[in-house]
């Protein structure tokens, strides 16, 4: 279980799977004098999966896969929980608590820091650049149900 | 303590009544734009905007939410609390970009009947321009060629099913010719394809073609309105020409999501009937060069139907581009 | 000639007074703030404050938005630089090398080449657009879909020099970053390509997340967790300036970057990206040490940091020339000067020649106040590296989420940056290089739009590319580059077999 040959297995059944969606949603493939909407992703998707196979094949050489240093993942895995959350709270709670909330989980729960500076800093991170881009820059920010 | 109690109470009984009553509006309003910056929507939407802010002293901010050729904008709007605090300033496409979903078998992103019309702002008819160094020096010139040689004459366009687009095809159909389609990303890359001749025609908007027109590089042939431009006094109208099918402007208009309460839409009705007549809103209309064609109530919807069901009618017969070949 | 000068002095003379200095410094500012900040770049501080401008004057509003638009180019490398992070899309191939340098201890020196190339870029392409922009104009009009579809053609043979990895590895990421562009609405036939009902990504992914994402989030992904943390390297005043040797090394490269963007900037359509990249590409092709790049070569940051910097100006050429706007950006500004009754149109430069020598005049003060502006904040800058990793990646994250929504107001683009991030970390963990993916995304649309039309105005008929000058000469270029490459491997592999032919007669008794 190489690096090449995970990738290249991946980017191979990418390619398969645009494939297969094409024919699944019936974009009409049009012909070489006229391409239709299909012609030119079903080129790449056949392109991609051509390379993938042949990184795949040729990936024996590459470091395995665990050699490679997950050691992060978890971290990682927590960095994007709280992006996610960042996501799917911005436009419900409202800019400032989002932020807010996001910070105080990175530096508290993730980063282990004390709870008095992760709490300085969320603040001054939501409500400071909420200023300046609100209100300088007259960005439209949303606000939540507190009006916040 | 008697006394205390007395006043709380008939605070609690007051400040219920005083919420009930609040005023219309007491927040700030969103106008939304569903086009980029400097398009055409937005820069009708921001004097809207400003004058509607002077007329009801309350601010009214314009928000751009592009996407989709205008279908992101309108389906968020669509989307939204009909309380009045959310409007949508659109363009002509409104009654297209549902069609085009119908004909791709899509569910719609928006239907016309999740809107409750306001006031037509703006209507400027399309123009037919060719390259100056093109043989054809009157629009029955260009028909008749387009007649002998159907599929070889090419036109530009906004996109496909874009308002640039339809209004070719209106003609196309009218005149009983066929033109050949390219379709660019927007409105500026269209005038780019004509103004480099790699295009033989364009249906555009005045404002962006007069001053080309008048340098010479391009010709106005005729144009899609019920009465001639103002800028342009010898181009004639296609209904001139005996193609009245050949209708087509490019409007703006104001529009709230449907079931916003009727007092609300009759105070932003009178607002905006107020706001039209203002000399500030005039001056700067009359710098975008576009002329100010207030339609409203009745009137509006009237002509919001026709022209929905001309171009509803142009889509279906354009239908799917492929299943042509 | 003296005609000209007498108009330039006129322009001086109003871009010096004090009103049209102040608007011009409050663009720069901004302009440098926005470029600074990841997510956010020129087209969404210029949407921004577009309204702002309709109290003003025409002249000081075109003024005001020219300079965030150029301050941009210039402060959108220093994030690139110091964090892997791109400060705007266009600032993407900095990343690469910029920040290898910066690991090397010679951050300052990257931040201050780049802020020098920036200048020397901006000021030698005005000139360009001061004497050129009438004919240049009408050369780039002749660019139609045909010449497009050569042109980027020719884009995707900047990819093949990209790598400094495995040929496949490119390519296959190449494959990837195609795929992804073609997600949307086709521009030929109206289908909604692979968008699953989400109308938002009707327009495609947005080069802005996708660059954001697999550059920034996925180095805040790889780097945060890390048991040691990246070293806070704590330069030295002396250490803040180029040495000679750089100095030297940058000075070929910035003079190809400003002319090589300066000409891409001009063709309506191109983004300022592909100037950063195809810069980047010659340079590793004229470069004695091809193997440099990509661990810190000053070339790699000196060509692109000019290219997109002289594209700016570039892009003001057909704005100016015809009043056709090139671009997103030069779109708004042409608005900005629409809405103050100006006519943007060929009779531009003759009927408002105070608008067009002041706005010239005060893009030469603007490049100055930059380059004074931005020089000595190489010093504050370089600071920002030793605040501590944990305190400084949630900032750049909310930086980044605040600039990509702000671009269309829509939490789709956040998703996706978070989607690419997740991406471009797993693709640097199993070795394969990202920048591919961002030129394909790019690239994409642009290439297949121009190819169909193409055919759609040919009907069908591939000659065109042949029979049109323009687009033939620009194939025959790619095909002789192509050629040339493959004599090149050829001749290398008939020298290892020759030198495998003599060691076995030299062995053999």
């Amino acid at each position: 279980m190489t690096t090449d040959r995970v990738a290249g297995i991946g980017l191979a059944l990418f390619g398969a799977v645009i494939l297969e969606e094409s024919w699944r949603s019936r974009l009409p493939l049009g012909s070489v004098a006229m391409p239709g909407p299909a012609y030119v992703p079903a080129v790449l998707a056949v392109a991609l999966l051509v390379s993938g196979a042949i990184i795949a094949a040729q990936g024996a050489g590459a470091p395995r896969l665990g050699a490679v240093g997950w050691q992060e993942w978890r971290h990682a895995a927590a960095i994007i929980g709280v992006c996610a959350f960042m996501a799917l709270a911005f436009e419900r709670l409202g800019y400032r608590l989002t932020v807010a909330i996001a910070c105080v989980l990175l530096l508290s729960l993730v980063e282990r820091k004390a709870a008095a500076s992760a709490l300085i800093f969320a603040a001054s991170m939501a409500f400071g650049t909420y200023y300046l881009f609100d209100t300088l820059l007259r960005v439209q920010l949303p606000r939540g149900p507190f009006g916040f | 303590m008697r006394h205390c109690f007395a006043v709380l109470l008939l605070l609690a009984l007051v400040a219920p009544m005083a919420s009930a009553q609040e005023a219309y509006p007491s927040r700030p309003i969103s106008l939304v734009a569903p086009f980029p910056p400097g398009g055409v929507a937005d820069l009708t939407a921001r004097p809207v905007a400003a004058a509607m802010e002077k007329v009801l002293k309350n601010p009214v901010g314009v928000v751009n939410k592009t996407g989709a050729a205008g279908a992101v904008g309108m389906q968020y709007v669509a989307a939204s609390k009909p309380d009045g605090y959310t409007l949508l300033l659109a363009l002509s496409s409104i009654s297209i970009i549902p069609e085009a979903d119908k004909i791709f078998d899509r569910p719609p992103a928006f239907t016309v009947d999740q809107f409750a019309p306001i006031a037509l702002i703006s209507a400027d008819p399309t123009i037919l321009v060719v390259p100056a160094d093109k043989p054809w020096k009157t629009a029955k010139e260009f028909i008749e060629d387009a007649r002998k040689r159907p599929g070889q004459i090419s036109f530009s366009s906004s996109g496909i099913y874009g308002t640039l687009h339809m209004a070719m095809e209106l003609l196309s159909h009218a005149a009983g010719i066929k033109l050949r389609h390219i379709p660019t990303p927007g409105a500026g890359p269209a005038l780019t394809a004509i103004l480099g001749g790699h295009v033989d025609a364009l249906a555009s908007g005045p404002a962006v073609v007069l001053p080309h027109i008048k340098s010479g590089k391009l010709r106005a042939l005729a144009g899609w309105g019920d009465k001639r431009v103002a800028a342009l006094p010898d181009v004639p109208t296609f209904k001139e020409l005996g193609y009245p099918d050949a209708e087509f402007y490019i409007w703006a208009g104001v529009f709230a999501p449907k079931g916003t309460p009727e007092p609300i839409l009759a105070k932003l009705r009178e607002t905006l009937r107020t706001a039209v007549a203002e000399p500030d809103f005039k001056a700067a209309m009359d710098k975008l060069e576009t002329p100010i064609a207030f339609k409203q109530g009745e009137e509006f919807q009237k002509f919001f139907d026709a022209d929905g069901k001309r171009l509803a009618a142009g889509v279906r017969k354009v239908g799917k581009v492929e299943d042509k070949k | 000639m003296v005609e000209t000068l007498g108009n330039l002095a006129a322009g001086f003379s109003v871009a010096l007074s004090p009103p049209i200095l102040f608007y011009a410094f409050v663009g720069c500012v901004i302009g440098t703030l926005v470029g600074v900040l990841p997510g956010v770049g020129p087209l969404a501080g210029i949407s921004l404050l577009l309204p702002a401008t309709f109290g003003l004057d025409a002249t000081r509003a075109i003024v005001m938005l020219a300079g965030i638009y150029y301050g941009a180019m210039y402060g959108g490398s220093t994030t690139s630089i110091l964090m892997r992070i791109p400060g705007e899309a266009a600032s993407v191939m900095t990343c690469i090398d910029g920040y290898a340098m910066a690991r090397k201890g010679r951050g300052g020196a990257a931040l201050s080449i780049a802020a020098v190339g920036s200048y020397i870029a901006g000021t030698v392409s005005i000139v360009g657009l001061m004497l050129l922009a009438p004919p240049l104009a009408a050369f780039a009009l002749r660019f139609g879909p045909p010449e497009y579809t050569a042109l980027y053609v020719l884009g995707l043979l900047v990819l093949a020099y990209m790598s400094s990895g495995s040929m496949l590895k490119s390519l296959a990421m190449a494959a990837l970053g195609l795929l992804l562009g073609m997600i949307g609405i086709d521009q030929m036939t109206g289908y909604f390509r692979y968008a699953y009902g989400v109308v938002e990504l009707g327009d495609g992914l947005g080069v802005v997340p996708v660059a954001v994402g697999l550059f920034g989030i996925a180095e805040i992904l790889a780097t945060a967790g890390q048991p040691t943390p990246p070293t806070v390297i704590k330069p030295k005043l002396r250490e803040l300036l180029p040495s000679r040797q750089e100095w030297r090394e940058a000075n070929w490269p910035i003079w190809r970057g400003t002319v090589l963007g300066f000409f891409i900037g001009i063709l309506p359509g191109s983004a300022h990206i592909i100037s950063s990249f195809v810069s980047y590409a010659v340079e590793k092709r004229v470069s004695r040490r091809p193997e440099e790049f990509g661990h810190g070569a000053v070339a790699g940051v000196a060509g692109p940091e000019s290219a997109n910097n002289s594209a700016t100006s570039g892009a003001m050429v057909p704005m100016l020339a015809l009043g056709v706007p090139s671009g997103p950006i030069p779109a708004v500004m042409l608005a900005a000067i629409m809405v103050h009754g100006v006519a943007p149109g060929p009779l531009l430069i003759q009927q408002q020649p105070a608008l067009f020598w002041g706005f010239i005049a005060s893009m030469y003060v603007g490049n100055v106040m930059l380059l004074i502006l931005n020089l000595p904040l190489v010093g504050l800058f370089v600071n920002i590296l030793r605040v501590p990793y944990p305190y400084l990646y949630p900032a750049i994250l909310v930086f980044a989420t605040l600039g990509v929504y702000a671009v269309n107001n829509s939490v789709v683009d956040v998703w996706i940056m978070l989607a690419t991030g997740v991406l471009g970390w797993i693709l640097r963990k199993l070795d394969f290089e990202t920048a591919p993916v961002v030129l394909g995304v790019v690239l994409a649309p642009l290439l297949e739009l121009s190819l169909r039309q193409s055919l759609a105005m040919s009907d069908g008929r591939y000659g065109i590319f042949v029979q049109r000058p323009i687009a033939a000469t620009l194939l025959a270029v790619g095909a002789a580059l192509v050629l040339l490459n493959l004599y090149a491997v050829a001749r290398r592999s008939v020298d290892w077999r020759a030198k495998m032919a003599l060691a076995e007669k030299g062995e053999a008794p």
